[in-house]
Parts: C-alpha cells; structure tokens; sequence
C-alpha cells in the first residue's frame, strides 16, 4: 500500500495565498471527496500533488520514513509517476480513441520495458471492455460525447496503474446517465486499489463510497464527516 | 497588351519546351529556399515554444523583437551580409560571398523570425491542458514537446509554408549576397530582375508562372492535409 505524507504545501499568486501550509496523509486506499466553493484552489492543489504545478513550499515523506522530507522539486518525478490528474474537462489529444488510450504506455516513465504493440494493444483493449466503450476504440476523439470524453479520460489515467487519481470535478456539465456511468468506472478503480481525490463542489454523490471528506476554505484544508448519501 | 499576352504564350511554351537553363534555375531556388527552412526551422519552432510556455526575463521583449524582425527588408539582409562577408569585412577569410551557402544565410534571416512569430502564435493557441495531459500521462518533457507540435502540425505547417513563399520570391539578398551568377547562384527572382531588365519578358514571365505555381501546390497540399471542414454552408 503507498501511503504519502505531504506538507507544509503553500501556493500564493500575486501575494493572493490560496494554498496555505496545507498537511495531509494519502494512502492508496483513501476514497476522498474535497469540497470547496469555486476559487477556493481545489484545482491548485491536485496539480501540485500530482507535480504539475510549481508551488511556494512543498514537502514529500514516505509515512513509513517521515524523517526523510522531499521539497517538490526532488519529489515532482515520483509525483508525476504515481498521481495522475484528470483535468474538468479532459483533454484528449487529435487521433482516436485508442491512440489516447495507448499514451501514456508508449512513454517511458511507466514501462520500465519498452511495452510492444500486440501488449499495448492487449491493455487498451482490456481497459475499453471493464468500461463498456469497445465500439469507440477507433472513433476520432474529437468525435465523442463529453461523458465519453471523461470515461475515455478515466482509462486513459487507468492504464498506466498510478497509485492514485486525482479527478477534478469529473461530474460537471455531465447528464444523469453519463455521471451513472462515471460512478461505475470510479468505483471500478477503487476495485483495483488506486487512491482517489475528487474534487467537487457538490457533496452528494450517493453512488461513491468516499472514506474521507475534507473541505477547502479561505486557503485552508479541513476534515468533515462524509456527507449523507443523496443522489 | 499585345507585348504581354504574347510574352505569356511564350513562357509557357518555353516552360514546356524542357529548356534546360531555365529548369535548372528553378531547381536552384527551391534547393536553396529548402535548405534555409531545413536549417532554420528547428531551432525557430523551439524558440517559438519557450516563448510560448515559459516565463523568463525578456520574454515580452524577444517576442515584440522576432515580431519587428518580420519587417526586415531582404535588402538591408543582404546589406549587411555583404558587408560581414565581402573581402575586407569581418568574415571575409570565409570566402562565402556570392555563393548558394551565403544565399541560404540570407535567406535563413529572412525567414527565421517570420517561422518563430508564426509557430509562436500556433503554439500559445494550442491548449494547456495538452501539455499537463502529457506530463500526467507518464511524458518526458522532450516527449511531450513533440506531442504538442503534433498537436500544433497545421498550424506550424502553414507557418513553413509561410515562410517558404517569403524566401524563394525574395530578390533583395539572393542578389547581393549571391551575386546572380549562372549555373551558380542564380535563383528565380533574381533571374527575373535581369531578364526584364534585359527586356527578355517571355522567360521572366515564366520563372514568374512557376513561382506562381509552386504557391498553389504548396496550398493546395495544405488545405488537403487540413481535412475537410465540419460544418456544411
């Protein structure tokens, strides 16, 4: 189980704190729902977990090891490695459904041995069935629906097995039966072990079994009860 | 009018009669002009990309200079290369002056800042979110580079083609720096100049249909790489 203590993360913009000295644990078995209102730097804080962004301070331990601290800078490989960030509104890349799938297995960091085409191709396809989309392998991604698009997204993040994902607001602008089917493949990754964060400024959402709430506010983090199951 | 269609009917059949001069003059142009946008063209989408998605001091300055640099007149270009590369000038031991290698720097200047301020407008409207898509998804930096020039491909394509019509229709340094030597350095434009300043229309006209010419295919191939559009009229 990969369990990670980060700390003391802080995030300004022009003097604006909007992160500030946030400390929390992660572990691969966490299914947390971070709520906050728009602004609040929900956003901010998934992309500097999963070292995209650049904050002003910044520590990584091992829970196991927490005397030996990581600034970001030391960490943002590992980061990137094991925490992969779903933007709103996925970005999918020109070509098909499969070529975007396939990605993130022909890039190194992920396939210590250099993955051949029929293993990739087995991957994909594998991944297309647990999330009922084989008839889409190769439709243009341009071509799909937003609720495909995130499903699509999902995999795409889903294949490269990271210990955790970190999906910012998967369920807006979405309609009742493409948030069904995006609870189905969030709980299916929760199957499989990966530690989730999603973000949302909705609490309800019946159908996931989150284990942990925290709630941003004013650039601070805090831990809630987990909120009633409504749909 | 007269002098004019009956020069144009002589330049096209001039064109089709194979004369070999004439063929081998337009071959030397576009060796050229594709040399200069080979050698340029690397450096100036990289450029154009850390202009595009970095900070850095003199960001704004670098780009409000290739955007001026634009506007260089291809006469002060080869100006000033012949002043570096004649004799007494500084890079004069380089022997390069009226040589096809002196005509591709000149035409490397030319074109350098139009390929950086057009890639760089591509690029910055590629979208953000490709970039930490490909970082999140396991990409090297270099790796996801690439993945954003793919992303960017017609656009950087029109941005070389671009610059590709500036650089073989320019007469201003390939005439200085090259010299209009025959069999040597002697380009389209150049050939134009001296053959109407000769008063030989026919074969100016000409060099000037296959200029023409070379400006339709090169479109013609991009916008059928563009795809056809969505949307019905």
């Amino acid at each position: 189980m990969t369990s990670l203590h980060l700390s003391n993360i802080s995030y300004s913009i022009k003097k604006q704190v909007i992160l500030d000295q946030l400390d929390f644990e992660l572990n691969s078995e966490n299914f947390i729902l971070m709520t906050g209102q728009n602004g609040s730097g929900k956003s901010t804080l998934l992309k500097i977990a999963s070292g995209l962004l650049k904050p002003d301070h910044f520590y990584l331990s091992d829970s196991q090891d927490p005397r030996v601290k990581k600034n970001w800078h030391e960490s943002k490989g590992y980061l990137r490695k094991n925490l992969c960030y779903l933007h709103q509104t996925p970005y999918l890349f020109n070509g098909t459904v499969f070529d975007n799938i396939a990605y993130g297995l022909k890039q190194p960091l992920f396939s210590k041995t250099r993955l051949n085409h029929s293993e990739i191709e087995f991957k994909v396809n594998d991944v297309l069935k647990m999330i009922d989309l084989q008839h889409l392998r190769n439709r243009q991604s341009h071509a799909l629906s937003g609720g495909e698009k995130q499903r699509i997204a999902i995999a795409r993040s889903w294949v490269i097995e990271p210990s955790f994902i970190l999906l910012d607001e998967p369920f807006a602008n979405m309609d009742k039966q493409s948030r069904h089917s995006t609870y189905d493949v969030i709980n299916q990754l929760k199957e499989d072990n990966i530690g989730i964060i999603l973000t949302s400024h909705d609490p309800h959402h019946g159908e996931l079994a989150f284990n942990r709430h925290f709630h941003l506010h004013q650039g601070e983090m805090i831990e809630k009860s987990l909120p009633d199951n409504i749909i | 009018m007269d002098d004019l269609s009956t020069a144009s009917l002589q330049a096209i059949a001039l064109l089709f009669s194979g004369d070999a001069q004439l063929w081998e003059i337009i071959f030397l142009s576009f060796s050229v002009s594709f040399r200069a946008i080979l050698l340029s063209a690397p450096l100036a989408i990289l450029i154009a990309f850390f202009l595009a998605y970095f900070h850095f001091p003199m960001r704004r300055f670098l780009i409000a200079l290739f955007n001026t640099a634009m506007s260089i007149p291809a006469v002060v270009v080869g100006l000033t290369l012949y002043l570096l590369l004649s004799r007494v000038g500084p890079l004069g031991d380089l022997r390069l002056l009226f040589t096809q290698e002196a005509m591709i720097m000149g035409q490397m200047i030319l074109c350098f800042p139009l390929l950086v301020a057009l890639s760089h407008a591509t690029l910055q409207s590629v979208d953000r979110r490709a970039w930490e898509t490909a970082i999140t998804l396991g990409a090297h930096p270099f790796r996801a580079f690439f993945s954003i020039l793919k992303e960017a491909r017609f656009g950087l394509m029109a941005a070389i083609i671009a610059a590709f019509g500036r650089i073989i229709a320019e007469v201003g340094s390939s005439m200085m720096i090259g010299g209009n030597i025959l069999h040597y350095t002697r380009n389209i434009p150049t050939a134009i100049a001296l053959e109407t300043s000769k008063g030989s229309f026919s074969q100016g006209i000409a060099l000037g249909i296959v200029l023409l010419i070379m400006a339709l295919v090169l479109n013609l191939l991009l916008t059928s790489i563009q795809g056809k559009g969505e949307f019905a009229l």
